[in-house]
């Protein structure tokens, strides 16, 4: 009889382990979560995810339960006389084939309506958002307004964006957890995906479709804002950087260990729902980030770089004959079109598509040796080294973050 | 009946090179013998995927993770998959197939003895070969899946993808062999009297398996080899530049990769229903649907592949078709469980290690194909696939499907096998942290997935909802890890020590458990006619069979015959404890039966084949451009040789 | 009921079938996947190379201002399905004469099968040829890709079966083909309508069908 117990207590251990778990999920912020949807799109597969879990309940019930009992019931005693010979029973059989086929039906009606309504075309008059993907990071560009950014995707609340979704290289997915379901990005076809989000916050974006080696650093943030400051946005996006001049130091942040980041602690309370405009900038400000948006991966403990202020307008001469121009964009500067256009960079809160501070300490640390602080990264290292005696200096790429972080 | 022969004259049986040591195993054609190396391979494959999961684990404990570089750990979880898969799962089952498969069906042999060593010599080279990426630092990285155009020369120009895809195509080409074998095997070497309706549920489900195996593996063989060409000789099938479409790829595998799901988890069905027929005293409740619900899988398994592909945008009708198959095929799996459960119902159930196994599967199995449900629906899908959501269902499915069949097997042919039983008490350890730490394993994954944590990420930062769950999975993973040394420790044992099991150790029910254990290399001195779905119980305790439908010839019994001495008046049921190598029982050559020929032949056959594809890895190394050719050239000419001498020989030798 | 019969395992079979028939068949199932997969992807391919040349279509390099006619040569090809075709009914008589035990014609038919399949590679061969010279290859666009590995592949089916009807005609020399091996001729003959099928179909969807 001891199994018995250990039946029993098995039992227990495991829904106590479900139980557990499950506040755990609940109690903690869930900052990505699939089931809190923020757009009409997310609520659709919502709707249909809670006939689902609804169902399924049901059926993990009746089935576990049924599997206890019997365990419990039909074990072998002393003494028991043989069990009765069914060998089977058609009526059982046709009623239990007919009841997952009932359930199964109550699911299927509403899944392909919800099909139809989602892969509808887009509602007239909405905003156009081309999403490009490349080996690891994110392009997006505005077609109605002009405007080329990457890794940051700014929507107004309340209109309907409309994604249309190509890739440069190999096959990537976007994703936005809490703006609903996911669509890929396919080699040699455009995609669509449209939702309206429908209130003001700061979302992750992932790519979710394995891209290779850096498949996991290819993230980005998605700030829906007040349809004034996204038309501010814009305009301020389609005009030329503007150069806000200030020396910018790698040194570490103040406090922080040099070999471990700062890890922004966790707020109580959430973060404010408005971002605030900062100066005249209609852009995000890095430091009122919600702490799960903030980005702060380690950098790697063999990379440093002295404690150096860099002089944005040394930087920017620099800059004009660096290899940079080859593959980025900074408006009236340069025409590379390979990397992420950085004519607004310092404007951005993030850095690598969202692994690191966009701070001058991980900047010039970037340009130094990018494909350290991002494995695969396409763009070579440019720091002085061994290998590279021709490299930057320590100063120089101190410069050359300044005056990347001065293009607001 | 006539159930006696009458034993030849003794005399000197001629010894080859063949019969002892290493030898015995490189020549052997024993299915039997080849069913160990499949189970040992497979095992050995099982620790080496488990080590590459505790290692994932491990660097996913905690956020932002430092123990792999983002190299190392795409290829662990791509490794980790493929071994799971082919190199674990799959050949689990072509284990049991070859150990079981003529047993159960009263046969002596499969039907083709060399090509089916030319099947295990293929699979293991294939997975050396595979895994041999480790040593030059360079093992697959593209996913178990490869999609294209990312494994490309372009975009992977390493040896990774080569080692992964040649790895993959020779481990095809066993299959596809062993395949043949099989449905040849069940169609034409069952015993007389054993109609297709009387055969075991595991031999029907395998029976289902080789179909799948025999119509799935050309689509992926097809898949590779324009992959293949496209790295090698610059074919265009999957080049962005010239305007192919990457879902070409998608579509070639998944048709092959849907199917695989059902190669991979109806052989844990066919054992399951073998062992909770036996542990319940009961015969298995409805066997026809049972029978015809595999059959529906088989079918309905090759109408559900762009299930994997809903984020790809194929449209609305498209989405809709394969949202509705996939449910439909909801059905006959349901029926199953139901089936398992009414089959335990009014039962008298002994939890002996092998039933806790099979009553685990059906309580994982449930979870997974709930969930599998979950995103058979097309736009919740869309919130699901390649989250952990995703990783959590197919857990359940293969480790708490596949892997629990797998175990239950094990434990319940071990004795067959090896003459010994396991551990019970060990047997029984291993189950219940097996059965805890799995769900705490895959269970918070579900959460991780919801709360919006993409797959195949090496690194996640804090403050993302998902530290909890994940290190909540990484002490699972501890748990698991402890499993598998207790379940390793268990089977070195008893396979030294373990009590005999004589030849009927559980009260089966089938023709397998009348001879004795582990059986004679000719398994049947007298081939025996079978008279019903249990011929044990009926000549053991009818009582348990009474209602179980049997022909007009039903009053008959199964002759059992071993050595030509006994019959089913004189079999000895779970009281024969005696190891078969303590009974002497004639040898194939004393009762006159022509068994196969020991031969190296098919072995030296694989080498040939293998070499070919060595050849092939060298076309791209500066090093080797002159030798490439001569290579493959000189792994083809070994190759057909080593055919024709194989195929020029006789399978037996001369006899009379 | 006598259990002696069986006891020479190896000759009896549940079906009254040879093994190899009935794995024959398992495998022309299998190979109907194959060329099933091969043809679908050509197919699906077909009318989305982005660079010429074209199988019905002529086509202009706009860049070197090259024309190239369409590549296929629907005549010579017909002329190569007749002989395939021809093959098969070679393959019929050779194995009617194996059933009879004529030693003669068994050899006659045996080696005008494997001549008519040989004759096949050879036009094979002059049209791969013939379209390199013209400017396609397996690299050239996504039509020479899918084009020619699904004719190799053939081809390399036909290879394949004309050296088993080579082994068969050598056998037959050798020590003669009897009645009692009329089973390996089957299995060949088999092998032979499948593959002859198969270029039906591939010679019907590629060739005649615009």
């Amino acid at each position: 009889m001891t199994s018995h117990y250990r039946t029993r207590r098995l039992a227990i251990a495991a829904l106590t382990a479900v139980i557990v778990v499950g506040l755990a999920a609940c109690s903690t912020t869930v900052p990505n979560t699939t089931l809190e949807p923020k757009t009409e799109f997310g609520r659709a597969i919502d709707d249909l995810w809670d006939t689902l879990l609804f169902w399924g309940t049901i059926v993990f019930i009746l089935v576990e339960t049924f599997l206890i009992y019997v365990v419990i019931r039909y074990r072998r005693r002393e003494g028991q006389p043989a069990p009765r010979h069914v060998h089977g029973n058609t009526t059982l059989e046709i009623a239990w084939t007919l009841a997952p086929a009932v359930i199964l039906a109550i699911i299927a009606v509403p899944t392909v309506k919800t099909i139809f309504v989602t892969q509808a075309d887009a509602p007239q008059g909405s905003l156009t958002v081309e999403v490009i993907g490349h080996q690891w990071w994110w392009e997006f560009r505005y077609p109605q307004y002009g405007v080329v950014t990457a890794n940051e995707l700014y929507l107004p609340v309340g209109r309907t964006a409309n994604f249309v979704l190509k890739t440069q290289d190999v096959l990537h997915s976007f994703w936005v957890p809490q703006l609903g379901g996911k669509r890929d990005l396919i080699t040699n076809q455009t995609n669509y995906l449209w939702f309206t989000p429908e209130s003001t916050y700061v979302w992750n974006g992932v790519c979710v479709e394995y891209c290779g080696t850096s498949h996991a650093n290819m993230r980005f943030k998605t700030f829906v804002v007040p349809p004034d400051q996204f038309e501010a946005w814009t305009t301020h996006q389609k005009a030329g950087p503007v150069f806000m001049a200030a020396p910018a130091t790698t040194a570490p942040a103040a406090g922080a260990p040099a070999t471990q980041e700062t890890q922004p602690a966790p707020q109580a309370s959430a973060p404010p729902v408005q971002p605030q405009t900062a100066g005249s900038l209609p852009t995000f400000p890095a430091e009122r980030l919600p702490v799960y948006a903030a980005s702060y991966n380690p950098v790697p403990r063999n990379l440093s770089i002295g404690d150096v202020t860099g002089d944005p307008a040394r930087g920017a001469q620099l800059y004009r004959t660096a290899p940079c121009i080859a593959c980025h964009v900074v408006q009236g500067v340069s025409a590379g079109i390979v990397g992420p256009n950085l004519t607004h960079f310092g404007s951005r809160t993030s850095l690598g598509a969202g692994l690191f501070p966009n701070d001058a300490r991980h900047v010039a640390l970037w340009i130094k040796d990018s494909p350290a602080m991002k494995p695969g990264s396409k763009m070579p290292p440019f720091g002085k080294s061994p290998a590279m005696p021709a490299g930057y200096d320590d100063q120089q790429l101190a410069d050359l973050a300044a005056y990347l972080l001065s293009l607001k | 009946m006539a159930t006696t022969v009458a034993a030849p004259p003794r005399y000197a049986v001629p010894h080859t090179k063949y019969e002892r040591g290493l030898w015995s195993w490189l020549a052997t054609v024993d299915h039997k013998k080849i069913g160990q190396l499949y189970l040992y391979t497979a095992l050995a494959f099982f620790l080496i995927g488990g080590l590459e999961a505790l290692i994932i684990r491990q660097q996913l404990k905690g956020p932002n993770g430092t123990l792999v570089s983002a190299e190392t750990y795409n290829q662990l979880f791509t490794m980790h998959g493929t071994t799971m898969i082919f190199l674990v799962i799959m050949p689990m089952g072509a284990a049991f197939f070859n150990y079981l498969i003529p047993l159960q069906i009263g046969a002596r042999d499969v039907a083709f003895p060399r090509l089916n060593a030319f099947s295990y010599w293929v699979f293991l080279l294939g997975a050396l070969f595979m895994n041999a990426g480790w040593l030059f630092g360079a093992a697959p990285d593209g996913g178990w899946f490869g999609y294209a155009p990312l494994t490309t020369r372009q975009f992977s120009p390493g040896l990774n993808i080569d080692f992964w895809l040649i790895g993959l195509q020779i481990l095809g080409l066993s299959s596809l062999a062993a395949g043949f074998n099989f449905v040849t095997t069940i169609i034409n070497l069952r015993a007389p009297g054993m109609h297709f309706m009387r055969m075991p549920i595991f031999t029907w489900m395998s029976f289902v398996t080789q179909f799948l195996l025999i119509l799935a593996f050309p689509i992926i063989t097809v898949a590779v080899t324009f992959l293949m060409l496209d790295r090698f000789f610059g074919t265009n099938f999957y080049t962005i530049t010239a305007g192919a479409d990457p879902l070409l790829w998608q579509h070639l595998f998944w048709l092959f990769g849907h199917p695989e799901v059902y190669i991979l988890i109806l052989p844990a069905f066919g054992l399951v229903s073998e062992v909770l027929p036996v542990f319940s005293r009961k015969p298995l409740f409805g066997y026809p649907v049972m029978v015809y619900s595999g059959i529906l899988i088989g079918f309905l398994g090759f109408g559900v592949w762009a299930h994997h592909m809903f984020a790809v945008g194929m449209g609305p009708i498209a989405d809709s078709v394969f949202g509705v198959t996939t449910m439909l095929i909801a059905i006959p799996t349901g029926v199953k469980i139901f089936n398992w459960l009414a089959t335990m119902h009014g039962g008298s159930l002994r939890f002996t290690t092998p039933m806790l196994f099979a009553v685990g599967l059906i309580a994982l199995f449930t979870i997974g194909g709930i969930s599998g449900i979950m995103h058979s629906s097309p736009p919740a899908d869309l919130q699901q696939t390649d989250t952990y959501f995703i990783v959590a269902h197919f857990h359940y499915v293969l480790f708490g499907g596949s892997m629990m069949g797998i175990f239950a097997g094990t434990y319940f042919f071990f004795p067959k096998i090896t003459g010994r039983l396991m551990d019970e008490r060990l047997g029984k350890i291993h189950f219940w942290l097996t059965f805890v730490g799995m769900n705490l394993t895959f269970f918070p994954m579900h959460f991780a997935g919801l709360n919006g944590m993409p797959r195949r990420i090496y690194q996640y930062q804090a403050n993302q909802g998902w530290d909890l769950e994940n290190l909540v999975s990484t002490w699972g993973a501890y748990i698991l890890t402890l499993a598998t040394l207790v379940f390793v420790w268990n089977f070195v044992k008893s396979r030294r020590s373990g009590a005999v099991a004589g030849r009927d150790p559980w009260g089966g029910a089938t023709v397998e458990w009348s001879i004795p254990s582990p059986p004679p290399e000719y398994n049947y001195a007298v081939i025996p006619t079978i008279t019903s779905r249990y011929p044990l119980w009926d000549a053991k305790s009818p009582e348990l069979t009474a209602d179980v439908p049997h022909t007009p010839e039903g009053e008959k019994r199964t002759d059992v015959s071993v050595g030509g001495k006994e019959t089913h008046a004189s079999f000895k049921g779970p009281s024969d404890t005696r190891m078969a190598s303590e009974v002497a029982h004639p040898s194939a050559h004393e009762l006159g039966i022509a068994m196969p020929t020991a031969t190296i032949k098919p072995l030296l056959a694989s080498i040939g084949l293998t070499v070919m594809f060595i050849g092939l890895i060298l076309k791209n190394n500066a090093n080797y451009q002159s030798l490439w050719l001569p290579i493959i050239l000189s792994g083809v000419a070994f190759f057909v040789v080593s055919l024709y001498a194989w195929l020029l020989s006789p399978l037996e030798p001369e006899h009379h | 009921m006598t259990a002696i019969p069986h006891t020479t395992g190896h000759h009896y079979t549940t079906t009254g079938l040879d093994h190899r028939k009935i794995a024959i068949w398992a495998f022309i199932g299998s190979e109907c996947l194959f060329f099933g997969s091969l043809i679908s992807t050509y197919l699906i391919y077909k009318g989305r190379s982005v660079v010429g040349p074209f199988p019905h279509e002529a086509w202009t390099n706009p860049a070197t201002g090259e024309t190239f006619p369409p590549i296929l040569d629907i005549p010579v090809t017909s002329a190569s399905t007749f002989v395939l075709l021809m093959s098969s009914l070679f393959m019929v008589l050779a194995h009617a004469s194996v059933v009879r035990g004529d030693r003669k014609y068994s050899k006659i038919w045996l080696a005008a099968t494997a001549l008519a399949g040989a004759t096949f590679l050879g036009f094979q061969a002059f049209e791969f040829t013939s379209f390199v010279h013209e400017g396609l290859t397996p690299r050239t666009n996504l039509f020479g890709s899918s084009f020619f590995i699904l004719t190799g592949f053939h081809g390399a089916h036909v290879t394949a079966g004309v050296i088993w009807l080579i082994t068969l005609l050598f056998i037959d020399f050798k020590r003669g083909l009897r009645p009692a091996d009329a089973i390996n001729v089957d299995l060949c003959a088999l092998y032979w309508h499948f593959v002859d099928v198969v270029w039906i179909a591939i010679f019907t969807l590629i060739y005649l069908i615009q």
